[in-house]
């Protein structure tokens, strides 16, 4: 009887663990009675053979564990065809993205003091590198939302399908899933560099120990960067939603409307605050670039082209939210009247 | 070769078709309290075989979905899972029933049709 029970171990592992003791009880019991049954001499402790020809019947632990419960996926067969198609949009990017830094660094031979062989290794390493980040970081982000999204609210999006959706998906927009992914890219990419390696956006110089960087962006800035984060993690979301969804629809256009408002209004709250950005006086002096400007002056002219330019994203987020008004609600419903009067 | 695949290929089919009438014979053979095991004893009798692995599991979801209704209880020398058809379970026999000897019907006669041509062809 210890084979039934090493099997029934093996099978626990592989159980959900809801019912889990439940069922094990019913198994044995099943196995107890399937033993008895073919044992010929009743009564009489069974041969092992029989045991083992029991289980054997019975099959492999793993396959009895999966006919229990539902199966679980990482990433179900639902969002995998999607899955696929923003893996390969990333590997385009990210292969271009390093076949382009190669093409920089030969063009410009600065970085890479050896031969090409070692710069065009130094490229394939990290093309493996940051494919496998960016990979892991598709994965999780399509697993997260597998996690989070109600089984009945798949079923439900299937369910409230009406052949009528086609014809006013001809009139929205497809979302591109291309432009989609990259944005979820460069979202991230942005959300690590605020977050993570803010220390890196400075002035590289050569100082004493070595290369040194001094920060551009000051403590005033420090402040902003929940916010910042908070719309990027927003855009984030909103695109994946999109990719499911393929067509933007109301809630999408009204979810952006808001994450470009929040967006303008932290662009302003920077605008109007006190300056961001601080040229370090040792990097300066140590760049010694020939200029006839002090720390004080180019920091100052700095932060101005920086609010010129924030004032300018204002501007683009203003006519994006108005482009994308006039693409949900007023061209949309035009084409609505149009299709009803037929 | 070609024999292989024609019963490789039927076998799979049949299979396939098999697993469409479990539910139906098991719940068929629930009218009085049953455990596991001695179930599937009962279907193979009848000329139904039914893989373990299908049966059990299989009996937890249609308690689960509330067509059954199953206690512990110790016989003999262990406990054993004793299942027997709800009410709703009935009820839901009875329905399936008509159905399927509405398809059997159907079936039936798709067949004859079937048998008739062939016939006529030869």
């Amino acid at each position: 009887m210890k084979l039934i029970e090493l099997y029934l171990e093996e099978i626990r592992h592989q159980l959900p663990p809801r019912n889990r003791d439940d069922i094990l009880r019913e198994i044995r019991s099943t196995l107890m009675d399937m033993v008895e049954d073919r044992n010929p001499n009743p009564g009489e402790s069974p041969d092992e053979a029989i045991v083992k020809a029991v289980l054997k019947d019975f099959g492999p632990p793993r396959e009895v564990a999966s006919q229990y419960g539902p199966q679980n996926y990482l990433v179900g067969p639902r969002m995998f065809p999607i899955y696929i198609k923003v893996l390969r949009i990333v590997l385009i990017v990210i292969a271009a993205l390093n076949i382009l830094g190669l093409i920089v660094a030969i063009v410009s031979r600065s970085g890479y003091d050896a031969g090409l062989l070692d710069a065009i290794l130094q490229v394939v390493g990290g093309l493996f590198g940051s494919l496998f980040t960016a990979f892991g970081i598709v994965t999780l982000s399509f697993a997260a939302i597998e996690r989070t999204t109600p089984e009945d609210w798949k079923v439900k999006v299937d369910q409230a399908w009406q052949p009528e959706d086609l014809l006013k998906q001809e009139d929205k927009e497809r979302v591109k899933i291309a432009e989609m992914a990259i944005e979820i890219i460069l979202s991230l990419v942005f959300i690590a560099l605020m977050n993570f390696f803010l220390d890196r956006i400075g002035i590289y110089y050569l100082g004493e120990t070595g290369w040194v960087s001094a920060p551009l962006l000051n403590e005033n800035f420090l402040r902003y960067i929940p916010w910042i984060t908070a719309y990027s993690i927003l855009d984030i979301a909103l695109d994946l939603y999109l990719i499911r969804m393929g067509f933007w629809n109301k809630y999408a256009t009204i979810a952006k409307l808001l994450i470009n408002a929040f967006k303008i209004a932290v662009t302003f709250v920077i605008i109007t605050g006190p300056a961001i950005i601080t040229i370090d006086a040792t990097a300066w002096q140590t760049l010694n670039l020939g200029l006839d400007s002090t720390p004080q002056t180019l920091s100052n002219l700095l932060n101005t082209i920086l609010d010129v330019l924030m004032g300018l994203s204002i501007f683009g987020l203003v006519v994006d939210s108005i482009k994308r008004l006039y693409i949900e609600f007023i061209k949309g419903s035009h084409a609505s009247i149009e299709f009803d009067a037929k | 070769m070609k024999d292989d695949t024609l019963q490789t290929q039927t076998q799979s089919l049949v299979q396939e078709l098999r697993r469409g009438v479990i539910v139906l014979a098991v719940l068929s053979q629930l009218h009085g309290e049953q455990y596991g095991y001695s179930l599937m004893k009962v279907l193979e009798d009848q000329g139904m075989q039914i893989d373990q692995g299908t049966l059990y599991p299989l009996l937890r979801r249609l308690e689960e979905q509330e067509l059954l209704e199953s206690d512990w209880r110790m016989e003999t020398s262990r406990p054993r899972r004793y299942y027997v058809l709800s009410k709703f379970g009935e009820k839901v026999l009875h329905e399936m029933t008509t159905e399927w000897s509405r398809i059997k019907t159907t079936v039936d006669e798709l067949l004859a049709n079937e048998k008739e041509n062939e016939n006529e062809t030869h």
